[in-house]
């Protein structure tokens, strides 16, 4: 634990700390721009110079020098000062002056950093290098004259997402940072380099000259794309989610979102419902709200008990399922699925459909065993604590078809049999963490041999859930046992679709089937009654993320046309039905669920007790099928937005986009 | 026009003291196709000849052409008739339209049909058929 002085105040820093950390814990602002928290050292950006005793009579990059036990660091010194000025002289010797037309301009750190510590002129009257921009893909525009090659971008793609596609060519002057032979970034984490890149080298393809930083109003949010619950910063100006930005949590996703995350959000104002409609004659036709209750209300009439039901789609949040679930419970109706993508697996306790072994936990393993999973579109950031826990030492084991997970993985096979027929390296591991997708879930007793398996390891069981909404209502109980097959059995009348879009629904029709979504997708074209709800940024919501972990957002814009919270029509139609649910607002709402199921009560993981013993096993075997076939269009959001469409015609199906040289 | 509004409003033509001053110290130079009519006469403060106009009707800068206007400000001395006939691709003078029913309205604008460009927020709605 080395002590040291920074400008005269005593630090003590943990072993292994560098002098800018110590600058950091004293309090002192340490420019930087090659410099990442997340990121390998590289020291090359020199904009970190401090003056540091004992040591050469010139000042030292603080990045990349170990804090030492008696060092003198001076912060301020006329020397720091003057150091700083020369780097920021230097850097700014080949970057355009172009910031009135450039992206970042607002949110640029040697913006920033130029008017903090550089000097407010230039001496500089030779010509300005120039380099040809480069292709990156649909999500990353290239401005490369303005690279001061920090090589963060190049750090991120290698050690975060695991894609060496991103490097740099040429020496000196004429470094230039480029994708491989130009080809798109494969990576689902590309958008990411945009966030790092502190100049205006890479900036965001789809937001391209759409706004100013200063202009948009920042909403904390939760991102559904997928079910790790990404915390999000919702920017958006007037009545449009311009942009979605990761928001620092350390649990959740450190600061990274996938692209997904990231540029779903001009699906927001596609394809959307924007009234009600009501089938007439089996043709849609539109309606008022009053017109579509009382369609409900006609077909509700004399049902009763289990011959209403109702499913919870990806991203139903807390609040509407609750309501949902209200209103059946009125009816004396249990017939509810939380599961429509037809997995099984144990609801009895939390544990048994949680993700145990907690995001953060999993750089910890030492072992991991994947059973049907494909973590990198299921959850790709749960993927990148898989690559950190790779670093750390682990193995990876994997049951299923083979796919790049960005690391090396020992393939087990593709038919879940293979759980019989554990290596060595794996059995005799401590620390093992087995991670069950849907892909097991969805074979008969896939679940139990997975978790049975966990049990005979003395391992870490999590289950990776592919949809944000899931966990939530699993947590309000919102299952029939049985799950998707026994809901279409009971063959009900009455039939509440909450978002339903990845379902095949041709089982209920015999159903009367009442649509509450914000996308004409899947669920809209099948139903009788379709009532237009509010997206995942148009409404205060609760989420509960694989696992289990609670997550309110907050409401950035309003919702479409006539469009409404999803939980406040549920209320308006059990008025009308007759059944008026007791709740008329979010405080009532949220005071009822949190009486009814504590474990949502609060933000964060509630516990939810230890495992107990795995509920049956034997011998079970399937090939594994994966769930996600197209990682960037799992629900009618992406489907619904442009870029998404781009991106999966571009980086999975092979379309070439890439504009012609000039 | 009555006289009490020539005496209690300045918008339309000259006011009752610039008419009384035109009349004793003005020499009439001229007028253009408007009707409005161009006075010297006496020097002003730094010397200079004085000249001015006096519209028929509203008193508008913009409505004096731009020949009077070169001579109306002193940049050349010789009266518009003494000047090189107009090239034939010169453009009629045209007053500003601000406030009149002939102003520009932008696309989008009630006016001119209220058909406005997307912008941020608008939405595609779904149709089922």
């Amino acid at each position: 634990m080395p002590k040291l002085k920074v400008d005269g105040i005593d630090v003590e820093v943990p072993a292994g700390a560098t002098v800018l950390q110590a600058c950091e814990a004293a309090g002192k602002e340490i420019p930087r721009f090659c410099y990442h928290e997340r990121l390998s050292i590289a020291g090359n950006c020199r904009m970190c110079l401090v003056e540091v005793k004992p040591g050469p009579p010139k000042p030292q990059a603080s990045c990349a020098l170990p804090a030492a036990d008696g060092q003198e660091v001076r912060t301020d010194s006329a020397m720091t000062k003057k150091a700083r000025e020369g780097v920021m002289e230097f850097l700014l010797i080949n970057h355009p002056l172009d910031c009135p037309i450039c992206d970042q301009g607002g949110e640029c750190d040697l913006q920033d950093q130029s008017m903090a510590y550089g000097k407010g002129h230039s001496r500089y009257d030779e010509n300005k290098r120039a380099v040809t921009e480069k292709y990156m893909g649909p999500i990353v525009k290239t401005v490369m004259t303005r690279c001061i090659q920090c090589t963060r971008c190049v750090r991120f793609a290698e050690e975060v997402a695991g894609v060496e596609e991103i490097g740099a060519i040429y020496r000196g002057e004429n470094m230039q940072i480029t994708t491989y032979l130009e080809h798109a970034a494969t990576s689902e984490l590309s958008g990411n380099v945009v966030d790092l890149c502190p100049v205006g080298a890479l900036t965001s393809k789809p937001y391209a000259f759409e706004a100013r930083p200063w202009e948009l109003k920042k909403t904390p949010g939760i991102d559904v794309m997928d079910a790790v619950g990404t915390n999000v910063r919702l920017d958006s100006r007037g009545r449009q989610v311009l942009r979605s930005l990761p928001r620092i949590n350390e649990d959740v996703n450190e600061e990274w979102a996938s692209d997904k995350t990231r540029h779903a959000v001009d699906g927001l104002v596609r394809n959307r419902i924007d009234k009600p409609y009501v089938r007439v004659g089996g043709k849609l036709q539109s309606a008022t709200w009053d017109e579509a209750f009382q369609a409900i209300a006609r077909a509700a009439e004399g049902v009763t008990g289990n011959a209403i039901g109702g499913l919870a789609g990806d991203l139903a949040e807390v609040e509407s399922v609750y309501a949902l679930k209200t209103l059946l419970g009125a009816y004396g109706s249990s017939l509810h699925e939380a599961r429509v993508d037809g997995a099984l697996y144990d609801v009895s306790q939390p544990a048994s459909w949680r993700f145990n072994p907690t995001i953060a936990g999993v750089e910890h393993a030492k072992a991991i065993l994947l059973v049907g999973s494909n973590p990198r579109w299921e959850a790709p950031l749960v993927n990148t604590r898989i690559r950190k826990a790779i670093k750390r030492g682990a193995k990876v084991f994997a049951i299923g078809p083979q796919v790049d997970l960005t690391y090396p993985v020992e393939w087990l096979g593709e038919d879940i049999a293979a759980l019989g027929d554990l290596p060595d390296a794996l059995t005799q591991a401590t620390d093992v963490i087995v991670i069950a997708g849907m892909g097991a879930c969805t074979i008969e007793g896939g679940y139990g041999a997975a978790r049975q398996t966990a049990a005979a390891l003395g391992a870490g069981f999590g289950l990776l859930h592919t949809a944000a909404g899931r966990v939530g209502a699993l947590e309000l109980g919102f299952v029939t046992e049985g799950g998707l097959a026994a809901v279409a059995a009971a063959a009900p009348k009455l039939l509440f679709l909450l978002g339903v879009d990845e379902t095949d629904l041709s089982a209920f029709d015999g159903a009367f089937k009442v649509y509450i979504g914000t996308h004409g997708d899947r669920g809209a074209h099948a139903a009788d009654v379709i009532l237009p709800g509010a997206a995942y940024t148009e409404k205060p919501g609760t989420w509960a993320n694989l696992e289990g972990r609670v997550q309110r957002a907050e409401r950035a814009v309003f919702p479409v046309g006539d469009g409404r919270e999803d939980w406040t029509i549920l209320r308006a139609l059990s008025a009308v039905l007759g059944k008026t649910l007791p709740f008329d607002n979010l405080g009532a709402l949220r005071a009822k669920i949190a009486g009814d199921h504590p474990t949502l009560a609060n933000e964060g993981i509630a516990l939810s007790g230890a495992l107990d013993v795995a509920p049956r096993g034997g011998d079970v075997s399937g090939a594994i099928v994966y769930p996600i076939t197209d990682f960037y269009l799992t629900n009618p959001i992406a489907r619904s937005s442009p870029t998404m469409q781009r991106c999966s015609a571009e980086l999975l199906h092979g379309e070439t986009f890439a504009e012609a040289a000039e | 026009m009555g006289a009490l509004a020539k005496i209690f409003t300045w918008w339309n033509g000259a006011t009752f003291g610039t008419g009384l001053f035109t009349r004793r110290f003005g020499g009439r130079v001229g007028s253009d196709s408007l009707g409005n009519v161009y006075f010297k006469g006496g020097t002003d403060v730094h010397g200079n000849p004085r000249r001015w106009v006096i519209y028929a009707g509203a008193n508008d800068a913009s409505r004096v052409p731009p020949e009077w206007h070169g001579w109306l400000h002193g940049t050349i001395d010789v009266t518009p008739d003494e000047l090189p006939p107009a090239r034939p691709w010169q453009a009629p003078p045209q007053p500003n339209l601000t406030g009149s029913r002939e102003a520009y309205r932008p696309a989008g604008a009630l006016e001119a049909g209220g058909k406005r460009a997307a912008a941020t927020g608008d939405y595609e709605a779904w149709s089922p058929n």
